[in-house]
């Protein structure tokens, strides 16, 4: 367990990108703040100032928007992380020499896919909500002087309900981990599998099974397994269903969250098993390859 | 003290081809042995079983263990540089070192430190950035600063330059003499390995063709170069090896008494090169 800091410190090493990126955004957003900041706010009703009985949800609005572009480039690079984190020491033959440290195959699978799959999507987090608590204190600052039916922009912030859209998409997150790490252990299998271009493989098997199902069987089956199911994903762990998720869209209260609903799903237990095998063969198929 | 290595039968098939073939042989503790062969002879084949880092067929013990099973274990004990450069070019000096700290309970940070101190490497310089025998400096120093019973060296200085080749192994010696453990290396310079080796393996297609320790090579072999009127009598003494040098006949013989020899011409003891040569081409079909 003492080496654990120093194993996962290496992935941050080798690749960068990982922490640069996000600090790259959160300075670009930060910036864009302070520059472009100053806004006339509208809210709905065909462009007229707010005016209805409740509050536009500003606090809430601010902490999604915010963390989106940091979710999405999360999750493309941690795509690109699991995808290359066990290819890549083939590659540049380095694997000899972290094979020749008493660190097991096993363990080693287990760091990587815990750094792409839980630290990246966490790190994502941590830095939107710091960078965005940040954002609306320069955007309140811009803006300190708008004011809509005669209240100050300043009085529809909301720090519960900010903090409220955090847990919500925290809780989305971790609901995301469990759904989707079958998705990144088929990466890691991939990338310890592949001889050349693991990013290929990853794509192009899928791709064209779901092509080949489609056309000879006229079927759908695995492009079901293959797309993400995300809006199935919204709707077992929010409790939404995909189509009126957009019309609810105002209403962030914790009770959205339904982790009874989502643990109760045969696709995530399923998928899990799914998750389980394949990290077991890239541990195994690590252990084994003898192409050095 | 117990057996550092105990292979025995050890035999690796790729397909049709055996790389190792029955292959039988120990080394006790605090020896320099020198694993000595052609390309593709099977030297790194002999070392990945003994690392575990390839499955095998018969039986191997490092240090009483398994080295397949027991890979973790064995790698805290065991110390390994391949023979090229395979540490990333991504990682700087000091994250290698940090690094090696991390995860390896007998690594020694001051050992390394002073190791390096005496080069002139950098430490925020990215592996990428630093010259093949600065790399295997790097290397070497993480590596003795491990308090290892066990070093396998695989070409260890292939590529590098003289000065580089020289202080690898006066480096090397000087840990060694320092603190007792033992050494496998293998290598096709055997010229510049000779004079520090206590044991060496010839290995020839797969197949071991000489097991000895050094000190027992003048006793067992005989370099004789034979005086032109005595060459029919010496071949009469069937040497394994004839080869002819500036018109001089030159034979080898194993296990022949010296006074016999000593009438026929010049007697010496062959060089580990020398030998190495005449045994793989003795052994040729």
């Amino acid at each position: 367990m003492k080496a654990l800091p120093i194993q996962i410190q290496r992935e941050f090493w080798e690749h960068r990108g990982l922490w640069i990126v996000p600090l790259v955004i959160a300075a670009v957003m930060l910036l864009a703040a302070a520059i472009f900041g100053h806004v006339n706010l509208t809210f709905g009703n065909e462009g007229r100032p707010y005016d209805g009985p409740n509050p536009p949800p500003v606090a809430e609005l601010m902490a999604l928007g915010w963390a989106v572009p940091f979710y999405l480039a999360a999750a493309i690079q941690a795509a690109a992380f699991l995808i290359d984190c066990l290819y890549g020491e083939r590659r540049d033959r380095s694997i000899l020499f972290w094979r020749s440290m008493p660190v097991t195959d096993a363990r080693t699978v287990l760091v990587k896919l815990l750094v792409g799959l839980v630290l990246v999507p966490l790190g994502a987090f941590a830095l939107a909500a710091a960078s965005g608590l940040l954002g609306c204190a320069i955007l309140a600052l811009r803006n300190h002087d708008v004011v809509i039916n005669g209240l100050s922009l300043l009085t529809l912030w909301n720090t519960a309900a900010w903090l409220r859209m955090q847990a919500i998409m925290l809780y989305g997150l971790l609901a995301a981990m469990l759904w989707y790490a079958p998705f990144a252990a088929y990466m890691m299998l991939i990338s310890v599998w592949a001889r050349r271009s693991p990013y290929a493989w990853a794509l192009l098997p899928p791709v064209l099974l779901v092509v080949f199902e489609h056309m000879v069987f006229g079927t759908h089956y695995i492009g079901r397994i293959v797309n993400g199911g995300f809006g199935e994903f919204l709707h077992l762990a929010y409790g939404l269903k995909a189509a009126d998720a957009p019309g609810r869209i105002g209403s962030y209260s914790l009770q959205l969250l339904s982790p009874a609903q989502l643990l109760a799903s045969q696709r995530l237990w399923w998928g899990l098993l799914a998750a389980a095998v394949m990290v077991a063969l890239a541990m195994r198929l690590r252990r084994d390859r003898d192409d050095s | 003290m117990t057996t550092i290595v105990e292979a025995r039968d050890l035999s690796k098939r790729y397909g049709k081809f055996m790389a190792l073939d029955r292959v039988s042989f120990t080394l006790q503790p605090g020896r320099i042995v020198g694993l000595i062969g052609r390309n593709g002879a099977g030297k790194t084949t002999v070392l990945k079983t003994i690392l575990g880092l390839t499955p095998y067929q018969g039986s191997v013990q490092v240090l009483g263990m398994q080295p397949e099973r027991d890979r973790n274990a064995l790698m805290s004990e065991v110390c390994f540089i391949a023979d090229s450069a395979v540490l990333p070019r991504w990682l700087t000096v000091a994250h290698a070192i940090d690094y090696v700290a991390g995860v390896h309970p007998r690594f020694n940070r001051k050992r390394a430190d002073e190791v390096l101190a005496t080069t002139s490497m950098r430490r925020q310089s990215r592996i990428g950035e630093l010259s093949k025998g600065m790399i295997t400096q790097l290397h070497l120093a993480l590596i003795l600063a491990i308090d290892a019973r066990l070093l396998v060296l695989d070409e260890p200085t292939l590529g590098l330059d003289l000065i580089y080749r020289r202080q690898f192994y006066d480096t090397l010696l000087n840990d060694y003499i320092d603190q007792e453990r033992t050494i496998l290396l293998t290598t096709h310079q055997v010229e510049e390995v000779e004079h520090l080796l206590t044991d060496v393996l010839f290995i020839d297609r797969g197949r071991l063709v000489l097991d000895a320790a050094t000190d027992d090579l003048a006793m067992r072999f005989q370099q004789l170069t034979v005086a032109p009127d005595k060459i029919d009598a010496a071949r009469a003494l069937e040497p394994f090896y004839v080869r002819e040098v500036f018109g001089r006949t030159i034979m080898l013989f194993e296990n022949k008494p010296a006074a016999g020899l000593a009438a026929l011409g010049e007697l010496a003891t062959p060089g580990i090169a020398d030998l190495f040569v005449a045994k793989i081409q003795a052994a040729a079909p």
